[in-house]
Protein backbone atom coordinates (compact mmCIF):
# COMPACT_ATOMS: atom_id res chain seq x y z
CA UNK A 1 0.00 0.00 0.00
CA UNK A 2 1.47 3.41 -0.99
CA UNK A 3 0.74 5.93 1.93
CA UNK A 4 2.45 8.89 0.79
CA UNK A 5 0.02 8.45 -2.79
CA UNK A 6 -2.79 7.67 -0.72
CA UNK A 7 -3.15 10.79 2.23
CA UNK A 8 -1.85 13.06 -0.59
CA UNK A 9 -4.42 11.86 -3.12
CA UNK A 10 -7.48 11.74 0.33
CA UNK A 11 -6.15 15.50 0.93
CA UNK A 12 -6.24 16.65 -2.78
CA UNK A 13 -9.66 15.53 -3.29
CA UNK A 14 -11.22 16.41 0.20
CA UNK A 15 -9.72 19.87 -0.29
CA UNK A 16 -11.32 19.84 -3.87
CA UNK A 17 -14.81 19.15 -2.81
CA UNK A 18 -14.78 21.39 0.56
CA UNK A 19 -14.10 23.82 -2.31
CA UNK A 20 -16.48 23.75 -4.21
CA UNK A 21 -19.30 23.02 -1.91
CA UNK A 22 -18.35 25.26 1.14
CA UNK A 23 -20.11 28.84 1.04
CA UNK A 24 -17.58 31.20 2.61
CA UNK A 25 -15.15 32.25 0.13
CA UNK A 26 -11.83 32.65 1.89
CA UNK A 27 -12.25 29.39 3.48
CA UNK A 28 -12.65 27.91 -0.05
CA UNK A 29 -9.39 30.00 -1.41
CA UNK A 30 -7.80 27.69 1.46
CA UNK A 31 -9.11 24.70 0.18
CA UNK A 32 -8.22 25.18 -3.38
CA UNK A 33 -4.13 26.18 -1.54
CA UNK A 34 -4.30 22.46 -0.24
CA UNK A 35 -5.28 21.18 -3.48
CA UNK A 36 -2.34 22.65 -5.09
CA UNK A 37 -0.43 21.69 -1.99
CA UNK A 38 -1.28 18.24 -2.10
CA UNK A 39 -0.71 18.15 -5.99
CA UNK A 40 2.98 19.17 -5.32
CA UNK A 41 3.31 16.50 -3.24
CA UNK A 42 2.54 13.73 -5.47
CA UNK A 43 5.13 14.86 -7.86
CA UNK A 44 7.15 15.22 -5.24
CA UNK A 45 6.50 11.28 -5.12
CA UNK A 46 6.60 11.18 -9.16
CA UNK A 47 10.53 11.93 -8.73
CA UNK A 48 9.57 15.25 -10.44
CA UNK A 49 10.85 17.92 -8.16
CA UNK A 50 10.92 20.67 -10.41
CA UNK A 51 7.29 20.59 -11.58
CA UNK A 52 6.27 20.35 -7.97
CA UNK A 53 8.15 23.52 -7.13
CA UNK A 54 6.41 25.27 -10.06
CA UNK A 55 3.10 23.73 -8.85
CA UNK A 56 3.81 25.79 -5.24
CA UNK A 57 5.29 28.60 -6.85
CA UNK A 58 3.00 29.45 -9.69
CA UNK A 59 -0.36 27.76 -8.98
CA UNK A 60 -0.75 28.73 -5.09
CA UNK A 61 2.22 31.41 -5.12
CA UNK A 62 1.02 33.47 -8.06
CA UNK A 63 -2.56 32.24 -9.42
CA UNK A 64 -4.73 31.62 -6.31
CA UNK A 65 -3.26 34.94 -5.03
CA UNK A 66 -3.88 36.97 -7.93
CA UNK A 67 -7.74 35.33 -7.67
CA UNK A 68 -7.68 36.66 -3.99
CA UNK A 69 -6.79 40.06 -4.60
CA UNK A 70 -9.87 40.14 -7.04
CA UNK A 71 -11.75 38.37 -4.34
CA UNK A 72 -10.70 41.01 -1.79
CA UNK A 73 -11.68 43.84 -4.20
CA UNK A 74 -14.83 42.45 -4.72
CA UNK A 75 -16.08 40.97 -1.66
CA UNK A 76 -16.67 41.72 1.87
CA UNK A 77 -15.79 39.51 4.88
CA UNK A 78 -18.86 37.49 6.37
CA UNK A 79 -20.24 37.83 3.00
CA UNK A 80 -21.53 34.05 1.83
CA UNK A 81 -21.75 33.01 -1.71
CA UNK A 82 -24.95 33.65 -3.78
CA UNK A 83 -26.50 30.22 -4.25
CA UNK A 84 -27.18 30.48 -8.04
CA UNK A 85 -30.46 28.71 -9.27
CA UNK A 86 -30.89 24.97 -8.97
CA UNK A 87 -32.01 23.55 -12.04
CA UNK A 88 -32.57 20.08 -11.70
CA UNK A 89 -32.52 18.47 -15.25
CA UNK A 90 -28.92 20.66 -15.66
CA UNK A 91 -27.32 19.00 -12.41
CA UNK A 92 -28.62 15.71 -13.17
CA UNK A 93 -27.02 15.83 -16.92
CA UNK A 94 -23.80 17.16 -15.53
CA UNK A 95 -23.30 14.28 -12.65
CA UNK A 96 -23.68 11.74 -15.39
CA UNK A 97 -21.31 13.46 -17.92
CA UNK A 98 -18.76 13.92 -15.00
CA UNK A 99 -19.59 10.20 -13.96
CA UNK A 100 -19.05 8.84 -17.18
CA UNK A 101 -15.66 11.35 -18.08
CA UNK A 102 -14.41 9.54 -14.30
CA UNK A 103 -14.85 6.18 -15.91
CA UNK A 104 -13.49 6.78 -19.05
CA UNK A 105 -10.21 8.85 -17.31
CA UNK A 106 -9.69 5.63 -15.68
CA UNK A 107 -9.96 2.87 -17.87
CA UNK A 108 -8.26 5.05 -20.30
CA UNK A 109 -4.69 5.47 -17.23
CA UNK A 110 -5.03 1.89 -16.30
CA UNK A 111 -4.75 0.51 -19.87
CA UNK A 112 -2.37 3.21 -20.97
CA UNK A 113 0.25 1.78 -18.02
CA UNK A 114 -0.83 -1.73 -18.54
CA UNK A 115 0.83 -0.89 -22.68
CA UNK A 116 3.50 0.71 -20.94
CA UNK A 117 4.77 -1.04 -18.80
CA UNK A 118 6.89 -0.41 -15.27
CA UNK A 119 9.93 1.28 -16.41
CA UNK A 120 13.48 1.93 -14.95
CA UNK A 121 13.49 5.93 -14.65
CA UNK A 122 16.51 6.94 -17.02
CA UNK A 123 19.17 8.40 -15.61
CA UNK A 124 18.50 12.45 -13.82
CA UNK A 125 15.20 11.99 -14.13
CA UNK A 126 13.51 15.05 -13.16
CA UNK A 127 16.75 16.86 -12.89
CA UNK A 128 16.48 20.59 -14.14
CA UNK A 129 18.91 20.42 -16.15
CA UNK A 130 17.86 17.49 -17.86
CA UNK A 131 14.19 19.03 -18.19
CA UNK A 132 15.94 21.97 -19.39
CA UNK A 133 17.38 19.68 -22.10
CA UNK A 134 14.53 18.07 -23.19
CA UNK A 135 12.75 21.00 -23.70
CA UNK A 136 14.50 23.37 -25.84
CA UNK A 137 16.27 20.61 -27.76
CA UNK A 138 13.79 17.55 -28.28
CA UNK A 139 10.50 19.46 -27.67
CA UNK A 140 11.60 23.34 -28.83
CA UNK A 141 8.20 23.38 -31.44
CA UNK A 142 5.94 22.91 -28.54
CA UNK A 143 7.95 25.23 -25.93
CA UNK A 144 8.16 27.84 -28.94
CA UNK A 145 4.07 27.23 -29.56
CA UNK A 146 3.35 28.15 -26.18
CA UNK A 147 5.47 31.21 -25.60
CA UNK A 148 3.48 32.57 -28.80
CA UNK A 149 0.11 31.31 -27.53
CA UNK A 150 0.72 33.07 -24.06
CA UNK A 151 1.91 36.28 -26.38
CA UNK A 152 -0.84 36.41 -27.98
CA UNK A 153 -2.49 36.24 -24.38
CA UNK A 154 -0.60 38.89 -23.47
CA UNK A 155 -1.75 41.30 -26.12
CA UNK A 156 -5.25 40.42 -25.84
CA UNK A 157 -5.29 41.26 -22.06
CA UNK A 158 -3.49 44.58 -22.60
CA UNK A 159 -5.61 45.29 -25.51
CA UNK A 160 -8.77 44.63 -23.15
CA UNK A 161 -7.54 46.44 -20.31
CA UNK A 162 -6.61 49.49 -22.25
CA UNK A 163 -9.53 50.68 -25.00
CA UNK A 164 -7.04 53.62 -26.60
CA UNK A 165 -3.41 52.56 -26.58
CA UNK B 1 26.19 8.90 15.18
CA UNK B 2 24.17 7.89 12.12
CA UNK B 3 22.88 9.31 9.66
CA UNK B 4 19.80 10.38 11.53
CA UNK B 5 21.47 11.63 14.62
CA UNK B 6 23.26 14.10 11.83
CA UNK B 7 20.19 15.14 10.75
CA UNK B 8 18.16 15.57 13.25
CA UNK B 9 20.99 17.73 15.43
CA UNK B 10 21.41 19.81 11.89
CA UNK B 11 17.71 20.50 11.86
CA UNK B 12 17.04 20.79 15.68
CA UNK B 13 20.76 23.44 16.24
CA UNK B 14 19.41 25.58 12.84
CA UNK B 15 16.06 26.21 14.18
CA UNK B 16 16.77 27.38 17.47
CA UNK B 17 19.52 29.45 16.08
CA UNK B 18 17.41 31.35 13.94
CA UNK B 19 14.69 31.60 16.57
CA UNK B 20 18.02 33.14 18.73
CA UNK B 21 18.66 35.35 16.01
CA UNK B 22 14.90 36.60 15.50
CA UNK B 23 14.58 37.27 19.16
CA UNK B 24 18.18 39.37 19.62
CA UNK B 25 16.72 41.26 16.18
CA UNK B 26 13.86 42.67 18.21
CA UNK B 27 16.28 43.96 20.73
CA UNK B 28 18.91 45.34 17.81
CA UNK B 29 15.77 47.05 15.75
CA UNK B 30 15.15 49.34 18.99
CA UNK B 31 18.08 49.87 20.09
CA UNK B 32 19.30 50.67 16.45
CA UNK B 33 16.42 52.66 16.01
CA UNK B 34 17.58 54.68 19.03
CA UNK B 35 21.18 54.87 17.98
CA UNK B 36 19.92 56.53 14.69
CA UNK B 37 17.13 59.38 16.28
CA UNK B 38 19.82 60.00 19.22
CA UNK B 39 17.48 58.10 21.88
CA UNK B 40 18.83 55.21 24.54
CA UNK B 41 16.15 52.59 23.55
CA UNK B 42 15.45 49.59 26.05
CA UNK B 43 18.79 49.61 28.46
CA UNK B 44 17.00 48.64 31.89
CA UNK B 45 16.58 44.62 31.22
CA UNK B 46 20.00 43.32 31.73
CA UNK B 47 23.30 44.63 30.41
CA UNK B 48 23.14 46.51 27.53
CA UNK B 49 18.53 45.82 27.73
CA UNK B 50 19.94 42.35 26.35
CA UNK B 51 17.32 40.86 28.66
CA UNK B 52 14.47 42.89 26.39
CA UNK B 53 12.65 40.27 24.02
CA UNK B 54 12.82 37.99 27.17
CA UNK B 55 10.74 40.09 28.64
CA UNK B 56 8.77 41.00 25.65
CA UNK B 57 8.35 37.25 24.91
CA UNK B 58 6.77 36.68 28.34
CA UNK B 59 4.67 39.48 28.23
CA UNK B 60 3.07 38.08 24.48
CA UNK B 61 2.78 34.52 26.10
CA UNK B 62 0.90 35.46 29.32
CA UNK B 63 -1.82 38.14 27.52
CA UNK B 64 -5.14 37.08 26.92
CA UNK B 65 -5.91 35.66 23.84
CA UNK B 66 -9.00 37.94 22.48
CA UNK B 67 -10.42 37.76 19.60
CA UNK B 68 -13.04 40.70 17.94
CA UNK B 69 -16.55 39.22 18.45
CA UNK B 70 -17.06 39.73 14.19
CA UNK B 71 -13.76 38.19 13.49
CA UNK B 72 -14.04 34.28 11.76
CA UNK B 73 -12.34 32.63 14.30
CA UNK B 74 -10.57 29.89 12.57
CA UNK B 75 -9.05 32.22 9.95
CA UNK B 76 -7.95 34.84 12.36
CA UNK B 77 -5.80 32.00 14.39
CA UNK B 78 -4.91 30.39 10.97
CA UNK B 79 -3.19 33.61 9.76
CA UNK B 80 -0.68 33.63 12.30
CA UNK B 81 0.15 29.79 11.79
CA UNK B 82 0.53 30.26 8.11
CA UNK B 83 2.90 32.84 7.96
CA UNK B 84 5.38 31.62 10.81
CA UNK B 85 4.69 28.08 9.13
CA UNK B 86 6.44 29.14 5.68
CA UNK B 87 9.05 31.47 7.75
CA UNK B 88 10.58 28.88 9.76
CA UNK B 89 10.79 26.00 6.76
CA UNK B 90 12.43 28.25 4.39
CA UNK B 91 15.68 28.17 5.95
CA UNK B 92 15.96 23.91 5.29
CA UNK B 93 18.08 24.53 1.83
CA UNK B 94 20.44 27.35 2.62
CA UNK B 95 24.00 26.64 3.77
CA UNK B 96 25.25 28.18 7.14
CA UNK B 97 28.75 26.83 6.67
CA UNK B 98 30.87 24.82 4.61
CA UNK B 99 31.57 21.38 6.41
CA UNK B 100 32.40 20.31 9.61
CA UNK B 101 34.68 16.57 10.38
CA UNK B 102 34.02 15.09 13.61
CA UNK B 103 35.20 11.98 14.19
CA UNK B 104 36.60 11.86 10.57
CA UNK B 105 33.20 11.92 9.21
CA UNK B 106 32.17 14.55 7.20
CA UNK B 107 28.57 17.07 8.27
CA UNK B 108 27.72 19.45 5.35
CA UNK B 109 26.43 22.29 7.18
CA UNK B 110 23.18 22.74 5.12
CA UNK B 111 20.11 20.55 6.07
CA UNK B 112 18.99 19.40 2.81
CA UNK B 113 21.48 19.93 -0.54
CA UNK B 114 18.45 19.83 -2.99
CA UNK B 115 19.32 20.13 -6.82
CA UNK B 116 16.07 22.98 -6.44
CA UNK B 117 17.71 24.91 -3.54
CA UNK B 118 16.74 28.09 -4.69
CA UNK B 119 13.26 27.60 -6.23
CA UNK B 120 12.73 25.68 -3.31
CA UNK B 121 13.27 29.21 -1.58
CA UNK B 122 10.96 31.04 -4.06
CA UNK B 123 8.01 28.52 -3.66
CA UNK B 124 8.18 28.74 0.12
CA UNK B 125 8.93 32.38 -0.05
CA UNK B 126 5.72 32.67 -2.14
CA UNK B 127 3.38 31.03 0.67
CA UNK B 128 3.84 34.23 2.81
CA UNK B 129 1.12 36.48 1.35
CA UNK B 130 -1.08 33.66 2.49
CA UNK B 131 -0.52 34.81 6.32
CA UNK B 132 -1.54 38.57 5.56
CA UNK B 133 -4.61 37.59 3.01
CA UNK B 134 -6.11 35.06 5.66
CA UNK B 135 -5.33 37.01 9.15
CA UNK B 136 -6.48 39.91 7.35
CA UNK B 137 -9.57 38.86 5.88
CA UNK B 138 -10.46 36.68 8.76
CA UNK B 139 -10.00 39.80 10.82
CA UNK B 140 -13.22 41.37 9.77
CA UNK B 141 -11.47 45.19 10.01
CA UNK B 142 -11.14 46.97 7.11
CA UNK B 143 -7.56 48.62 8.19
CA UNK B 144 -7.00 44.64 7.73
CA UNK B 145 -8.38 43.50 4.74
CA UNK B 146 -6.82 46.87 2.90
CA UNK B 147 -3.70 45.59 4.33
CA UNK B 148 -4.20 42.29 3.02
CA UNK B 149 -5.18 43.51 -0.25
CA UNK B 150 -2.06 45.55 -0.42
CA UNK B 151 0.04 42.49 0.66
CA UNK B 152 -0.80 40.76 -2.27
CA UNK B 153 -0.45 43.14 -4.98
CA UNK B 154 2.95 43.65 -3.67
CA UNK B 155 4.52 40.14 -2.59
CA UNK B 156 2.95 39.14 -6.15
CA UNK B 157 4.94 42.17 -7.94
CA UNK B 158 7.99 41.57 -6.70
CA UNK B 159 8.41 38.14 -6.73
CA UNK B 160 9.07 38.24 -10.52
CA UNK B 161 12.08 40.54 -9.78
CA UNK B 162 13.38 38.20 -7.41
CA UNK B 163 12.53 35.65 -9.19
CA UNK B 164 14.64 37.01 -12.44
CA UNK B 165 17.51 38.27 -10.08
CA UNK B 166 18.34 35.01 -8.68
CA UNK B 167 17.79 33.21 -12.13
CA UNK B 168 20.77 34.98 -13.75
CA UNK B 169 23.06 34.06 -10.26
CA UNK B 170 21.76 30.30 -11.79
CA UNK B 171 22.69 30.85 -14.88
CA UNK B 172 26.41 32.16 -14.08
CA UNK B 173 27.21 29.42 -11.68
CA UNK B 174 25.31 26.35 -14.14
CA UNK B 175 23.52 25.01 -10.78
CA UNK B 176 20.32 25.71 -8.93
CA UNK B 177 22.22 24.29 -5.82
CA UNK B 178 22.82 26.86 -3.11
CA UNK B 179 25.80 24.75 -2.06
CA UNK B 180 27.16 24.05 -5.25
CA UNK B 181 26.66 28.09 -6.21
CA UNK B 182 28.35 28.89 -2.65
CA UNK B 183 31.18 26.45 -3.19
CA UNK B 184 31.77 27.95 -6.67
CA UNK B 185 32.89 31.33 -5.18
CA UNK B 186 36.01 30.40 -3.86
CA UNK B 187 39.09 31.75 -5.84
CA UNK B 188 38.90 35.18 -8.21
CA UNK B 189 38.11 35.74 -11.57
CA UNK B 190 40.19 38.58 -14.07
CA UNK B 191 42.84 37.92 -11.96
CA UNK B 192 42.04 40.31 -8.93
CA UNK B 193 38.44 39.95 -7.96
CA UNK B 194 37.03 37.87 -5.32
CA UNK B 195 35.04 35.17 -7.29
CA UNK B 196 31.52 36.35 -5.54
CA UNK B 197 28.16 36.86 -7.17
CA UNK B 198 28.28 40.30 -6.50
CA UNK B 199 31.37 40.97 -8.72
CA UNK B 200 29.74 38.85 -11.43
CA UNK B 201 26.23 40.16 -11.11
CA UNK B 202 26.16 43.53 -9.65
CA UNK B 203 22.77 44.59 -11.39
CA UNK B 204 20.97 41.59 -10.63
CA UNK B 205 22.36 42.20 -6.61
CA UNK B 206 20.21 45.35 -6.78
CA UNK B 207 17.17 44.27 -7.93
CA UNK B 208 17.53 41.62 -5.56
CA UNK B 209 18.04 43.38 -3.02
CA UNK B 210 15.33 45.87 -3.30
CA UNK B 211 12.53 43.04 -4.21
CA UNK B 212 13.98 41.52 -1.06
CA UNK B 213 13.08 44.59 1.16
CA UNK B 214 9.46 44.32 -0.31
CA UNK B 215 9.05 40.46 -0.29
CA UNK B 216 10.32 41.10 3.68
CA UNK B 217 7.60 43.74 4.08
CA UNK B 218 9.88 45.85 5.71
CA UNK B 219 10.18 50.12 5.37
CA UNK B 220 10.54 51.38 2.71
CA UNK B 221 8.12 48.89 1.87
CA UNK B 222 5.80 47.94 4.55
CA UNK B 223 2.70 49.29 2.40
CA UNK B 224 1.02 46.23 3.91
CA UNK B 225 0.88 47.45 7.79
CA UNK B 226 1.49 51.21 6.72
CA UNK B 227 0.82 52.46 10.45
CA UNK B 228 0.32 56.15 9.55
CA UNK B 229 -2.47 55.20 7.07
CA UNK B 230 -3.98 51.79 8.29
CA UNK B 231 -3.28 51.25 11.60
CA UNK B 232 -1.29 48.12 12.01
CA UNK B 233 -2.73 46.96 8.50
CA UNK B 234 -3.64 43.48 8.29
CA UNK B 235 -2.75 42.55 12.37
CA UNK B 236 -4.54 45.46 14.09
CA UNK B 237 -6.83 43.12 15.67
CA UNK B 238 -4.00 40.74 16.87
CA UNK B 239 -2.04 40.81 20.17
CA UNK B 240 -0.61 38.51 22.20
CA UNK B 241 1.51 35.53 20.85
CA UNK B 242 -0.65 35.51 17.75
CA UNK B 243 0.77 38.95 17.08
CA UNK B 244 4.54 37.60 18.30
CA UNK B 245 4.09 34.75 15.64
CA UNK B 246 3.57 37.86 12.89
CA UNK B 247 6.59 39.52 14.39
CA UNK B 248 8.76 36.56 14.67
CA UNK B 249 7.87 35.10 11.55
CA UNK B 250 9.05 38.93 10.17
CA UNK B 251 12.61 38.45 11.72
CA UNK B 252 12.90 34.90 10.79
CA UNK B 253 12.34 35.59 7.11
CA UNK B 254 14.55 39.00 7.49
CA UNK B 255 17.44 35.95 8.25
CA UNK B 256 16.38 33.94 5.40
CA UNK B 257 16.90 36.82 2.91
CA UNK B 258 20.26 37.93 4.67
CA UNK B 259 21.44 34.28 4.73
CA UNK B 260 20.36 34.17 0.61
CA UNK B 261 21.85 37.40 -0.19
CA UNK B 262 25.17 35.98 1.19
CA UNK B 263 25.04 32.90 0.06
CA UNK B 264 24.64 33.59 -3.84
CA UNK B 265 26.42 37.20 -3.60
CA UNK B 266 28.72 37.43 -1.30
CA UNK B 267 30.95 34.37 -1.51
CA UNK B 268 28.87 32.15 1.40
CA UNK B 269 31.45 31.67 4.12
CA UNK B 270 34.71 32.29 1.57
CA UNK B 271 36.95 35.09 2.76
CA UNK B 272 38.49 36.56 -0.76
CA UNK B 273 42.22 36.24 -1.32
CA UNK B 274 42.34 33.56 1.89
CA UNK B 275 41.52 30.16 1.55
CA UNK B 276 40.92 29.11 5.23
CA UNK B 277 40.56 25.18 5.06
CA UNK B 278 44.52 25.52 4.38
CA UNK B 279 45.34 27.23 7.32
CA UNK B 280 43.04 25.80 9.94
CA UNK B 281 42.11 21.92 11.38
CA UNK B 282 38.83 20.38 10.04
CA UNK B 283 37.16 21.31 13.30
CA UNK B 284 38.31 24.98 13.55
CA UNK B 285 37.45 25.34 9.44
CA UNK B 286 34.22 24.20 10.22
CA UNK B 287 33.36 26.59 13.24
CA UNK B 288 35.20 29.49 11.62
CA UNK B 289 33.08 28.92 8.30
CA UNK B 290 29.84 29.03 10.18
CA UNK B 291 30.89 32.11 11.80
CA UNK B 292 32.10 33.87 9.16
CA UNK B 293 28.84 33.31 7.37
CA UNK B 294 27.00 34.45 10.29
CA UNK B 295 28.75 37.80 10.06
CA UNK B 296 28.18 38.37 6.90
CA UNK B 297 24.46 37.84 7.58
CA UNK B 298 24.72 40.14 10.69
CA UNK B 299 25.66 42.87 8.24
CA UNK B 300 22.36 42.22 5.98
CA UNK B 301 21.17 42.35 8.98
CA UNK B 302 21.75 45.22 10.72
CA UNK B 303 21.17 46.89 6.93
CA UNK B 304 17.59 45.93 7.02
CA UNK B 305 17.49 47.93 10.53
CA UNK B 306 19.38 50.82 8.95
CA UNK B 307 17.27 51.02 5.97
CA UNK B 308 14.12 50.90 8.06
CA UNK B 309 15.05 53.86 10.48
CA UNK B 310 16.64 56.09 7.29
CA UNK B 311 13.93 55.96 4.20
CA UNK B 312 10.29 57.05 4.45
CA UNK B 313 7.79 54.54 3.34
CA UNK B 314 6.59 54.20 -0.30
CA UNK B 315 3.36 55.75 -1.97
CA UNK B 316 1.15 52.51 -2.92
CA UNK B 317 1.20 53.57 -6.79
CA UNK B 318 5.10 54.41 -6.40
CA UNK B 319 5.66 51.31 -5.17
CA UNK B 320 3.65 49.24 -7.99
CA UNK B 321 5.41 51.39 -10.56
CA UNK B 322 9.25 50.86 -9.05
CA UNK B 323 8.10 47.17 -9.31
CA UNK B 324 6.66 46.80 -12.77
CA UNK B 325 8.57 49.35 -14.70
CA UNK B 326 12.10 49.35 -13.40
CA UNK B 327 12.90 46.23 -11.24
CA UNK B 328 11.33 43.71 -13.76
CA UNK B 329 12.88 45.75 -16.85
CA UNK B 330 16.35 45.92 -15.15
CA UNK B 331 15.92 41.76 -14.23
CA UNK B 332 14.96 41.09 -17.80
CA UNK B 333 17.71 43.23 -18.98
CA UNK B 334 20.38 41.36 -16.54
CA UNK B 335 19.19 38.09 -17.97
CA UNK B 336 19.91 38.66 -21.09
CA UNK B 337 22.88 40.16 -21.42
CA UNK B 338 24.36 37.74 -18.29
CA UNK B 339 22.98 35.15 -21.22
CA UNK B 340 24.54 36.64 -23.72
CA UNK B 341 28.11 36.97 -22.02
CA UNK B 342 27.87 33.41 -21.36
CA UNK B 343 27.18 32.89 -25.06
CA UNK B 344 30.48 34.45 -25.81
CA UNK B 345 32.58 33.45 -23.08
CA UNK B 346 31.75 29.31 -23.34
Amino acid sequence: MDWYFWIFAVMALGGGLFTITYKDILPCAMGLLTVFIAMAALYLHLNAPLVAVFQVTIYAGAILVLVLFVVMLLMSPGEKIKKSQVNCSNRFMGAVLTVGLMIFLGIGTKGLSDMIGAKELPEKFGNPGQLGIVLVQKFILHFEVVSVLLLAALVGAIYLAKKRI
Amino acid sequence: MNEWTIAIIKVVFIWSWTLLIATIMTWVERRGSALIQDRLGPNIAGPFGLFQPLADGIKLFTKEEFAPKHAHKILFTLGPVLFAIQAFSAYAVIPFGDKIVINAKEIVLQVADVNIGFLFVLAVGSLAVYGFVVGGWGSNNKYSLLGGLRATAQLLSYEVPLGLAMLAVCMTYGSFSLREISLDQAGTFLGFLPNWGIFKQPLGFLVFIVAAYAEANRVPFDLPEAESELVAGYHTEYGGMRLGLYLFGEYVNLYTLSALMVTIYFGAWHIPYVDMSSYLGPLAYGIVSFLVFFLKCAFFLWLFVWVRWTIPRFRFDQLMGLGWKSLIPLGLLNLFVTAFLIQITV
